[in-house]
């Protein structure tokens, strides 16, 4: 979670809010060892991303690291932004995003950025890199009823091929959204879009789901 | 005054906010705006449902930490984090020493780097890479000589002359102990030759006593 303090500026105290990764990417700064905790933290985040985007098992691998090794050595460079974040986007009741704030980790907006252009040049290297089913992933987490297990499988796999036949824009926010859990005003500085750009984005790729889904169903 | 995409895509954004906070809550309502498109809603709950967050193999994880762990041992000793990759196409022809008249003679070696492709022109009548090796050639010829370094032979001569130095020096010089006494006159009993013998030896080796 995000802590407000008190920043000092030239107006007097104003409540700002850090990084909720700021101790985490302070240590691995000072220690470049301690990195190993915010990679735990994400790995599975960022491997899912890569793998939904590649749909391949060893490409995700292979991207994973690139990902990992690329933030590693760009840690001294990154710069925690989290007020800037904030500030360019108005929070409004309409928004009904005033929770996202608690939520924000420019940390891992910077590290999905980085993901966003590993992937986008493993897709670019090998556009002849055979598609597999992802419906490995679907069921994982199986439960021990067995009917449900296959009623959750056949629905993941309705989805994901629903989600599979998206845009590449519109599938890649989708994923951000219900794979990653990101917010909108993360998704939206993820992919360099804005916030409104990307809420439209997502309203319309569900709509082309609903259509496909109800089009596999008749 | 937004218009209706606007106000359906907030719409949207505010039913995924609270399908996932009644997740994690583990609450099953989930508070619906009435104007939503209800195929909208099923299309968002499959999805939810279907796109699993996929957890890499242990050994994986293992693995890229241990690769991390070494990344950043080496950025805390300055070094950069990431090794440069070895370059898997080409490779360095490394030539065996020699004169560099015998170039045609000369066995070549590729070690498995790479070949610098800003070289010159080759010369005439030779290849690329025969002209990298005429190159190589050149430096090492350049340089000083190696000392000669004797091999296993030379050593295990030496070592048999000495021995049999040591044999010759023992028979010239007979210990003057009481057993030694014995021995010598029991063995003169039975032949003189051993005497002979070790004169015949010490002609030989020209070991003076």
């Amino acid at each position: 979670m995000s802590r407000p303090v008190l920043a000092t500026s030239e107006e007097g105290a104003r409540p700002a809010r850090l990084d909720r990764d700021r101790g985490l990417v302070e240590a691995a700064r000072r220690d470049p060892s301690r990195f190993d905790a915010l990679y735990r933290k994400y790995l599975a985040q960022v491997y899912s991303y890569s793998y939904y985007e590649l749909r391949d098992h060893h490409a995700a691998e292979d991207a994973t690291e690139r990902v990992f090794m690329q933030a590693l050595a760009g840690l001294p460079r990154f710069e925690e932004r989290v007020d800037a974040f904030i500030a360019s986007r108005p929070v409004t009741a309409a928004s009904g995003s005033a929770s996202d704030m608690a939520d924000i980790s420019t940390f891992r907006v910077w590290l999905f950025r980085i993901a966003r252009n590993v992937v986008a040049n493993e897709r670019r290297t090998d556009r002849r890199r055979p598609v597999s089913p992802l419906e490995d992933a679907i069921g994982l987490h199986a439960p021990d009823d067995v009917a449900e297990t296959v009623a959750a499988r056949e629905a993941g796999s309705a989805a994901w091929q629903a989600v599979a036949r998206l845009p590449e824009d519109r599938r890649r926010a989708v994923i951000l959204r219900f794979v990653d859990e990101m917010s909108t005003a993360e998704i939206a500085a993820v992919l360099g879009r804005s916030e409104g750009a990307v809420r439209v984005l997502l309203h319309r790729a569900l709509r082309s789901v609903a259509e496909d889904l109800r089009r596999q169903l008749s | 005054m937004p218009g209706s995409a606007t106000r359906n895509a907030r719409r949207t954004e505010r039913y995924l906010d609270g399908l996932v906070a009644a997740d994690e809550r583990r609450a099953a309502e989930i508070p619906v705006d009435t104007d939503m498109d209800p195929a909208i809603r099923v299309a968002a709950r499959q999805l939810r449902a279907g796109l699993v967050r996929v957890h890499p193999s242990f050994r994986f994880e293992e693995a890229l930490a241990a690769r991390l762990a070494a990344a950043a041992d080496r950025m805390k000793a300055g070094l950069p984090a990431e090794l440069p990759s070895a370059p898997v196409a080409g490779g360095t022809l490394t030539a065996f020493r020699g004169t560099g008249a015998a170039v045609a003679d000369l066995g070549v070696v590729v070690v498995g780097a790479a070949v610098a492709e800003s070289a010159a022109t080759p010369p005439i009548g030779l290849s690329h890479s025969a002209a990298t090796v005429v190159r190589g050639l050149t430096d090492v010829a350049a340089r000083p000589r190696r000392p000669l370094i004797v091999g296993g032979v030379g050593v295990a001569s030496a070592a048999i002359s000495l021995g049999a130095v040591y044999v010759a020096w023992r028979h010239s010089h007979p210990t003057s102990g009481r057993m030694s006494r014995a021995v010598r006159a029991a063995h003169g009993r039975v032949s003189h030759s051993g005497r002979r013998g070790s004169g015949v030896v010490n002609e030989i080796l020209g070991v003076v006593s």
